[in-house]
């Protein structure tokens, strides 16, 4: 997974100060302290880092053209990573992390940087042990954990996943809960056969686990096991008839059936839980369609496209229905704005 | 082909906050739809007979257990076509090359060991002679597509390839030899494109071929960046080589066939240059909205796929959305890549299918009629495969029951992945669905041979009736393996007909007609086209099965200058050849 890479930095910003709040016991110093000049340069990139203005800070730093020392490196790794630039980190902190001592602060800082540097460059397995060493002086820091998590899902560790990801919820590591979370993390990364395997241990250890069986549901259905996935999930809205989004899940796979009858009625009880969500109003639209009746289709696609105005799906299939029904002008309006949000998600 | 952080990435689990999360989570899911229903007789088994029939040089294409670059992984097409005119399916295999390792340069190959492309002549009896040498296709290089058309009425079919470099047209001089007139033609582009897909098409129904070539990206080896270095260079987590997202698109061309053995570039005026936005591949010429005038379908990766709607006054107007042929049935973009078209549904108009990548399935796009379409993959049935990368693509009536069949083969375009996702893998079968009943299908796929569940990482594929027995065979091309040619044993009872056209008014290949036959109580639509597939040709000879009957009761052939000839009570079992103006 590529995480949310601004908030993630700043999270490590402020994972960074707290490791740096203080002198640590045992810490041996520095080799060779830099000269005041260059001291002066690393404080002010530190301030432009703060700032937002990590790729000027990584300018400043790289005209020191001091490549080898590796309190000025580091400085630029974490410019650079802040910067967008996580390969080019990896490049400077790298050769740095040994030339640093053991256990100062500025250690434990580029390796933690160095560990999030290759897991945003998606070099996952190179990540790990950097991230690990983190984990030791950082144990409470949830983010840490999250990502150490998230790292052991990509290399296929789902055991230590879930080991991370519990103390990440405070949950115990085998209980059903923490199957749980594993699995809506591994669905996240699109790992949804590994989230399987975990979601039936936590049934196994837990039969009335909530959310479970709706994710078996969602799987399922994603690869075409109809039958299972409707299984799943009238399953999950036995162990909770509150559940607006089961009933929704519901109304797509019978959908998917063109049993349009049985999918308005799940349908709709998704709304009577939840009326303020538009994605039952667009397949409650396409229903409505597909049973010839488009008065009541248009009013649900209008009150999708209300709730959720970018919503490119509730436009298009509002186009769609604008078009069968000769509205020409005010299809072609709906197909645009549609497109335009499709081209907004970016190429 | 798609790809790293493209519509895959997004296409389901998609990592977002608030409850618009919840809604991509859910609404991205309606890919799916009825798994495969009971096994019926299916009396389709696909041999690969590549070996014995002596298509034995592989088509290299990049490294073989990683790609660097995305020019490494998109492969190429192969023909199907009689050049000769002996009534023979002769085979091209194009290939691509390799770069130097830890080099951006292309390998040297040793005197005679260069993966050229590679002529085969089919001399009947199951058994290809390489004619490559010479005949003018053995260029090196990284070729992407093939089409074939008669540009110049003289009755031998030439051939335009489209190249990652310089695309060349090579006019079929006879006795086996293509001369490259790319520079006379004036259709050779300017510097370095990626050329993808390409069609031979009479727009202005002057009677001559003109040119559709289309452009992937624009791309620079030497300051691309290495897999995993970029935003759109992970896959699932995993570093992988970068695009198409991220990188710049690139315009199609145009070309009008002046009649003295030159074009014109008419990119701009025919509104051609004017869509863009779009990662164009595989490009099909037919008469999509029933108006007798010549439309484009282009299969476009990541992005909407493209609909040039032919106005009959030189233009082509961008009806991609409003036609329905854009997107997916809830209007997401898709990886499209390859395509297919004929009549599934047996309604006399012709439906699109469209491949795509990896956790994605097919398009297909059924025809209301006046150039509209709706999108029921999930519904018709072919949501059950949805692990691998789907390239080239038919719609073939495998058992000649009179019905559109699907086949289209498969293979990852990263095949480190496989290592640490062994559910996608990187060499994939052969998929195939039966059609049951004109709406629906049921996958076949485990059982329609050896030459259908073998593993291969593929790309093109060409069908037609290579050892003209009345079943539809498959060359397909293998990335870094020889081509595998799959022999149709069918072995049941049904019927058939080929149809052959010669134009008159139109261009001689009779490319861009519609043939509509009656049999059976079915009636059954294929276009003549110059691309199709993945970047591949198909056998100009169009194939229908016709069920229990011998005999078609109609044949109706709606060629692009507006001509419609109609035959009626044709006996079946052979390759009827079609004049236009026949019918008089």
């Amino acid at each position: 997974m590529r995480p949310g890479h601004r908030a993630f930095r700043a999270g490590l910003t402020a994972a960074v100060v707290a490791a740096g709040a203080g002198t640590l016991a045992g810490q041996s110093p520095p080799p060779s302290p830099p000269a005041p000049e260059v001291t002066t340069v690393l404080a002010e990139a530190r301030v432009l880092i703060g700032r937002g203005k990590a790729a000027e800070a990584a300018a400043k730093v790289q005209a020191l053209a001091l490549p080898d020392d590796p309190n000025v490196a580091l400085v630029l790794g974490v410019a650079r990573y802040h910067a967008d630039d996580p390969v080019r980190a990896i490049e400077v902190l790298t050769p740095a992390v040994p030339k640093l001592p053991e256990a100062s602060v500025e250690r434990r800082e580029a390796v933690q940087v160095l560990g999030l540097a290759l897991y945003v460059a998606g070099r996952i397995a190179e990540a790990i042990p950097f991230l690990e060493e983190t984990g030791k002086w950082a144990a409470d820091n949830l983010e840490l954990a999250q990502v150490l998590g998230v790292a052991y899902l990509q290399t296929r560790q789902p055991e230590k996943a879930r080991a991370s990801l519990a103390r990440t919820f405070d949950v115990p590591p085998e209980s059903p809960a923490a199957h749980l979370l594993a699995a809506q993390l591994m669905i996240r990364v699109q790992r949804d056969d590994m989230a399987e395997a975990e979601l039936k241990q936590g049934v196994a250890k837990d039969p009335t686990l909530p959310q479970a069986h709706y994710l078996m549901g969602q799987i399922a259905i994603f690869r075409a096991r109809l039958d299972e996935g409707l299984a799943h999930t009238r399953r999950e809205i036995e162990l909770n008839p509150g559940n607006a989004m089961a009933y929704y899940q519901l109304g797509d796979a019978l959908s998917r059936q063109q049993k349009w009858d049985e999918a308005v009625a799940a349908l709709q009880r998704s709304l009577w839980i939840n009326p303020f969500y538009s994605g039952p109003y667009i397949l409650l639209g396409k229903a409505y369609l597909k049973k010839g009746d488009p008065a009541t289709a248009e009013g649900m696609l209008r009150r999708a496209v209300q709730y959720d105005p970018n919503n490119r799906q509730a436009h298009f299939v509002l186009a769609q229905l604008l078009q069968q029904t000769g509205r020409t002008e005010e299809a072609r309006e709906e197909f645009a704005t549609a497109e335009r949000l499709q081209d907004q998600e970016g190429r | 082909m798609t790809r790293s952080n493209g519509p895959q990435a997004k296409r389901r689990f998609a990592v977002a906050c608030g409850p618009l999360a919840l809604l991509l989570t859910v609404a991205a899911f309606r890919h799916a739809a009825y798994p495969a229903s009971q096994p019926t007789s299916w009396p389709v088994s696909f041999v690969d007979v590549a070996k014995q029939a002596g298509l034995v040089h592989p088509s290299i294409y990049g490294g073989m257990d990683r790609k660097r670059f995305i020019t490494e992984t998109n492969g190429s097409g192969v023909a199907l076509f009689d050049f000769d005119d002996d009534g023979l399916l002769d085979a091209l295999v194009l290939s691509g090359t390799r770069l130097a390792e830890g080099s951006r340069e292309d390998v040297s190959w040793p005197p005679g060991e260069a993966p050229t492309n590679r002529l085969y002549r089919n001399h009947g009896g199951g058994a290809f002679a390489d004619v490559s040498a010479g005949s003018g296709l053995d260029r090196l290089g990284w070729a992407s597509s093939v089409c074939v058309g008669d540009y110049d009425n003289d009755g031998r079919l030439d051939v335009f390839l489209t190249y990652f470099g310089r695309n060349s047209l090579h006019r079929n001089r006879g006795g086996g030899r293509f001369e490259d007139v790319t520079d006379a033609a004036g259709v050779g582009g300017q510097g370095t494109r990626w050329g993808s897909g390409c069609s031979f098409i009479d727009y202005d129904r002057d009677g001559l071929a003109d040119l559709f070539v289309a452009n992937y990206l624009r791309f620079d080896l030497a300051a691309a960046p290495e897999p995993g270095q970029g935003a759109n260079c992970l896959w699932k987590g995993l570093p992988v080589n970068c695009g198409p997202k991220g990188l710049p698109t690139d315009t199609n061309l145009l070309y009008r066939n002046r009649g003295d053995g030159t074009f014109e570039d008419v990119s701009e005026p025919s509104g051609v240059a004017g869509v863009t936005g779009r990662y164009s591949m595989t490009a099909a010429a037919a008469d999509l909205d029933g108006d007798s005038w010549v439309d484009i379908y282009v299969a476009c990766d990541s992005t909407a796929s493209t609909f040039y709607r032919n106005d009959g006054d030189g233009t082509f107007s961008d009806r991609s959305v409003e036609s329905g042929l854009a997107y997916n049935e809830f209007g997401t973009a898709q990886a499209g890549m390859g395509l297919a078209m004929a009549d599934y549904d047996g309604d006399g108009l012709l439906d699109v299918l469209k491949t795509h990548f990896a956790d994605d399935i097919p398009a297909l796009y059924r025809s209301l009629g006046r150039g509209r379409f709706e999108e029921l993959a999930g519904v018709a049935g072919l949501a059950v495969q949805n692990r691998h990368v789907e390239w080239g693509a038919g719609l073939p009536d495998l058992d000649n029951d009179g019905r559109a069949d699907v086949f289209y083969v498969t293979g990852n375009v990263y095949p480190e992945v496989e290592a640490q996702m062994p559910e996608y893998p990187h060499r994939g079968p052969r998929i195939v669905f039966r059609n049951r009943d004109g709406t629906s299908f049921e996958d076949a796929t485990g059982r329609t041979g050896p030459g259908a569940s073998a593993a291969h990482s593929s790309r093109g594929a060409a069908f037609g009736d290579v050892d003209n027995d009345g079943d539809v065979d498959v060359l397909v091309m293998n990335m870094n393996e020889p081509p595998s040619l799959l022999r149709n044993d069918y072995s049941g009872p049904n019927g058939w007909i080929q149809v052959k056209l010669r134009g008159r008014r139109s261009n001689r290949a009779g490319l861009g007609a519609t043939v509509v036959v009656t049999a059976a109580g079915r009636r059954q639509a294929r276009p003549v086209l110059s691309q199709s597939s993945y970047y591949s040709h198909d056998d100009l000879r169009l194939h229908f099965g016709l069920g229990s009957e011998r005999r078609a009761e109609r044949i109706e052939v709606l060629w692009p200058s507006g001509h419609v000839d109609v035959l009626t009570d044709v006996e079946g079992g052979r390759v009827l050849t079609v004049e236009e103006g026949a019918d008089r």
